[in-house]
């Protein structure tokens, strides 16, 4: 699908928040869900942000924008347990989105009999630091949306929008990975080392992803000390392995921790080779379907060992 | 080391000239400070607490847990439970920690001056009101009655047992001790039952009386009540709080409890003070 | 007598500075954003955004080293770090939002026990700040009580003219020393003052916010709000005013460094006691913490507040909490007490 314009059609947020709002209304009316996950405005123009929703009178709340970047699959995570405990959770995705909410069935985090997933139709997001308010374009469109195959999201209890036709857009992420994989090993370590040596130890990476969901992260445990905690080269190092170590096979690249980075590490550059390495090596795709563990996870007989020397 | 250090993190070198071991898992240390200068000068007063190192391993929190009336050597007692607490443990006699100290406010103990003290303590809570007790054991003609209510959940449990035995041989203390129902031996010659049972079963006289509370929180909150029926006003009695601290100092941030810092308004507060507080400890 | 500088010149007075052994910190082009960094010659100065981090680390770093120590058989020794070997530093064209921050934060670092740290560096700190001609959707600089050309902070003031340049006015003696030492890049006179920024939320009723507080320890707004809060320290660690700190020993048995570096209050950690007990254990508590230790706890016991307006939490909050449009509706809240205590 391809058109002529060089903007997405507003008209298919406004479409799509119209039938979320319907569709809250009527499963907390119903009482078919005790709460909705959402997106309402924030108070700047052009800015949403995550919303819960218990009362049937504030659905008028919920929006659907380019600017709804948030993955909301992070409020039926573990991390987030206070807000599971309220019952059947009715909650808004985006195709991408779902896909850490497939990844978190399979890991036995989530009963898709416990939720009603509400799948919304996206032509796009807004990347970070956009000019807020004005159609999605090449200017404005984050870089996960460029290429995105997952515009309709597939198995959701009820499916809204219908996806406008399309303008091409320069598939930056391919790009930006085909430029990381013609790096040198040593030049891939360089890149690396620069980037992470701005980390500051925020953990918006650790605290937005779905899958962040230890009780007890690696990182914060002392007995023993596994990574250095304060943001120095040597640690942050050590902490952006074990975050993309720990979330290969598992990552179905909602590209969150790489949008709420304060120093703009590109992180989701990392999660996304590590994920290619996957499908490469095992034929494994995250998020698509409900599998119990990941090639990470498992041992087998026919694995690859020719890496062991 | 520089002696006129800026750097208010720089604790003194102090060496451990013997352990103690009260429990299976706690354990007192006597220190003493390499410095000599630092060893004749060092005073604190009753209540006030210490950061104490493991290099390597980081700074844990205790109370002083000896007499200031005591002098050349400080003591903590502590139960390994975390990080630091651990590699404190897996020292030996003669080797170095560090002392940052002493901060924190103390009990006003010229005000208990010619007053009656009633001591309440749970389990490994007794150390921050041991350091008072010996003070006022050695000035003794200074207080009235001494009463000391002390408690655990079993006997392996008590803490100080030496010292439990010379309190009860001293004529001017009255010590009584007690087990939790089942943490008793056979010859177990102290009471069965809960700290704040036997409280209100000892019933020790709340005329001209201070009480000095510190234990569990759980132990605190059904203490307070029997304090009042024996009837302690809130500002009669005194309590220490302990929260997660690092700098010990005031700049950190970690041990608020509302708008008191527990390192600088506290560890002491009265029963008044710490109902004042927020629920957030 | 008010002075100018021209751009040109500013950019000199950085390289003569530099030039004098000073460390000059200011504005700079750091790949993808502009950081408040050390800049080796004036062209470095870049003043086209707010930098992505407050200037605070210019007086209390990310990380530093308090000490180092060595163990053997004979023992352990501990080598101090002296704060007295912090450079004399100059910091450049810094927002009125950034500078208000330093005086603000010279209360905890010095009551009681002083953190040379921290005062030696204010101590040997020049700020030159800018006047603020820009502001975004998330500047409230003037809804918590300073303004684009707050000269709180600053020893010298630099006010954008419509021709360019800037003029130029002494705050203090340290500004004035400086003015005085390189003259020759100063001209007498005056100019005509760009129009500054404004930001778009009005004034607050920073009183009202602080009564509401004293009694609304416990109350539904700290679960509405921060039902959402993911938890993570992007606001505290670039926040001007966020003073939270960890101390760690990092390196091994036989030798170390201690360190001090950046903490929040937010995290989910950071009160959790070795026994596992935790007095704040839910996101709210932790949200409630902040809120308060910003406009009631630092109140009480300083009388100023954590928050200087600048919008950098508002910005980089992952999931869109507005730290504005919570003040606003706890400045419109009833005054009712609550059910919690004070």
């Amino acid at each position: 699908m391809t058109n002529t314009a060089q903007t997405i059609d507003p008209a298919l947020y406004a479409a799509v928040t119209d039938a979320i709002r319907a569709e809250a209304k009527k499963v907390l009316e119903a009482g078919a869900a005790a709460a909705v996950v959402g997106w309402q405005a924030g108070r700047r123009q052009g800015t949403a942000m995550p919303a819960i929703i218990t009362d049937p009178a504030k659905v008028a709340e919920l929006i659907f924008s380019p600017a709804c970047v948030n993955n909301l699959a992070l409020y039926l995570s573990k991390a987030k347990k206070e807000i599971r405990a309220r019952g059947r959770i009715a909650i808004v995705v985006k195709g991408c989105d779902l896909k850490a909410l497939v990844g978190l069935m399979g890991e036995n985090q989530l009963k898709r009999e416990d939720l009603h997933v509400i799948g919304v139709v996206c032509a796009g997001v807004q990347r970070a630091g956009a000019a807020k308010d004005i159609p999605l374009s090449e200017e404005t469109i984050a870089g996960k949306c460029r290429e995105c195959t997952v515009h309709t999201p597939e198995g959701a209890d009820v499916t809204v929008g219908t996806l406008p036709d399309l303008p091409h857009f320069t598939p930056v992420e391919s790009e930006e990975l085909s430029r990381l994989e013609a790096m040198t090993p040593a030049q891939r370590w360089s890149f690396w080392k620069e980037h992470f040596a701005r980390c500051i130890r925020c953990y918006a990476c650790r605290q937005v992803c779905p899958f962040c969901y230890c009780e007890q992260c690696l990182c914060d445990r002392n007995r023993p000390q596994a990574v250095e905690t304060t943001p120095r080269p040597a640690g942050n190092m050590a902490w952006h392995i074990v975050r993309a170590m720990h979330l290969a096979g598992r990552c179905a690249g909602c590209a969150e921790c790489e949008r709420v980075c304060p120093m703009d590490i590109p992180l989701n550059l990392l999660n996304r080779k590590m994920a290619k390495e996957l499908k490469e090596l095992y034929g494994h795709e995250a998020g698509f379907e409900v599998k119990e563990k990941g090639p990470l996870a498992q041992y087998r007989e026919d694995d690859d060992q020719s890496f062991i020397k | 080391m520089c002696d006129h250090s800026k750097n208010i993190y720089l604790p003194q070198l102090a060496t451990i000239a013997e352990i103690v071991d009260e429990t299976a898992d706690i354990r007192t240390f006597r220190l003493v400070f390499q410095d000599e200068a630092v060893r004749d000068n060092f005073s604190f007063r009753a209540g006030q607490f210490a950061e104490y190192s493991a290099f390597g391993a980081g700074e844990a929190t205790f109370c002083i847990a000896s007499a200031p009336t005591r002098q050349g050597y400080i003591e903590c007692c502590f139960r390994a439970v975390g990080r630091v607490t651990e590699a404190l443990r897996s020292l030996e006699v003669g080797d170095a920690i560090g002392v940052r100290g002493p901060y924190g406010n103390s009990f006003p103990i010229e005000e208990f001056f010619g007053k009656n003290l009633v001591f309440v303590a749970g389990g490994i809570a007794l150390p921050p009101l041991r350091t008072l007790i010996w003070q006022c054991l050695d000035w003794r003609e200074k207080f009235g009655d001494i009463t000391i209510v002390y408690g655990a959940r079993t006997e392996g449990d008590l803490v100080y047992k030496r010292e439990l035995k010379e309190w009860e041989q001293r004529g001017d203390v009255r010590l009584v001790k007690t087990v939790d129902p089942g943490g008793n031996s056979p010859d177990w010659d102290g009471k069965v039952g809960f700290v704040p049972t036997i409280l209100e079963e000892a019933a020790p006289s709340a005329d001209n009386t201070i009480a000095l509370v510190c234990g569990p929180p759980i132990m605190i909150k059904f203490t307070l009540p029997v304090l009042e029926k024996l009837g302690f006003a809130d500002s009669a009695i005194y309590t220490t709080l302990e929260n997660r601290m690092k700098c010990g100092l005031g700049k950190c941030g970690r041990c608020n409890v509302g708008n008191v810092y527990v390192c600088k308004d506290g560890p002491v507060f009265t029963a008044a003070q710490v109902k004042a507080m927020p629920q957030e400890f | 007598m008010p002075k100018t500088i021209t751009d040109q010149n500013l950019r000199l007075l950085i390289d003569a500075l530099v030039a004098e052994g000073k460390r000059v910190v200011g504005p700079r082009a750091a790949g993808t954003m502009t950081l408040y960094a050390p800049l080796a010659k004036g062209e470095e100065l870049n003043l086209g955004e707010l930098p992505r981090r407050s200037a605070k680390e210019t007086f209390f770093p990310l990380c530093e080293t308090i000490l180092t120590y060595e163990r053997d058989k004979e023992g352990v020794r501990v080598t101090d770090v002296d704060p007295g070997t912090i450079p004399g530093t100059v910091l450049v064209a810094a927002r009125p939002c950034d500078v208000a921050a330093a005086p603000v934060l010279d209360s905890v670092f010095s009551w009681d026990f002083k953190d040379e740290f921290f005062l030696e560096r204010r101590r040997k700190t020049t700020i030159i700040g800018l006047a603020c001609t820009r502001a975004d959707d998330a500047c409230f600089c003037t809804a918590v009580g300073l303004s684009p050309n707050d000269t709180k902070g600053s020893d010298l003031f630099l006010t954008p003219l419509t021709d360019g340049g800037y003029r130029c006015d002494a705050i203090t003696e340290k500004g004035e020393a400086l003015l005085a030492t390189h003259a020759s890049l100063f001209a007498e006179g005056d100019g005509t003052p760009a129009p500054l920024a404004e930001p778009s939320l009005g004034k607050l009723d920073l009183d009202r916010i602080k009564a509401w507080l004293d009694t609304h320890f416990e109350d539904p707004l700290w679960g509405e709000i921060a039902e959402r809060c993911a938890g993570c320290g992007a606001c505290a660690f670039l926040c001007p005013a966020c003073h939270c700190f960890d101390i760690v020993d990092e390196g091994g048995e036989t030798k170390g460094t201690r360190r001090k570096s950046w903490d929040a209050c937010g995290f989910g950690k950071f009160t959790n006691h070795a026994s596992g007990h935790n007095p704040r254990d839910v996101q709210p508590q932790r949200y409630r913490n902040r809120i308060m230790h910003k406009f009631k706890y630092y109140v009480d016991k300083f009388d100023q507040r954590l928050c200087t307006g600048c919008g950098r939490c508002i910005r980089a909050c992952p999931v869109g909490i507005d730290i504005a449009e919570i003040l606003s509706a706890i400045g419109t809240r009833d005054q009712e007490p609550g059910t919690g205590k004070d």
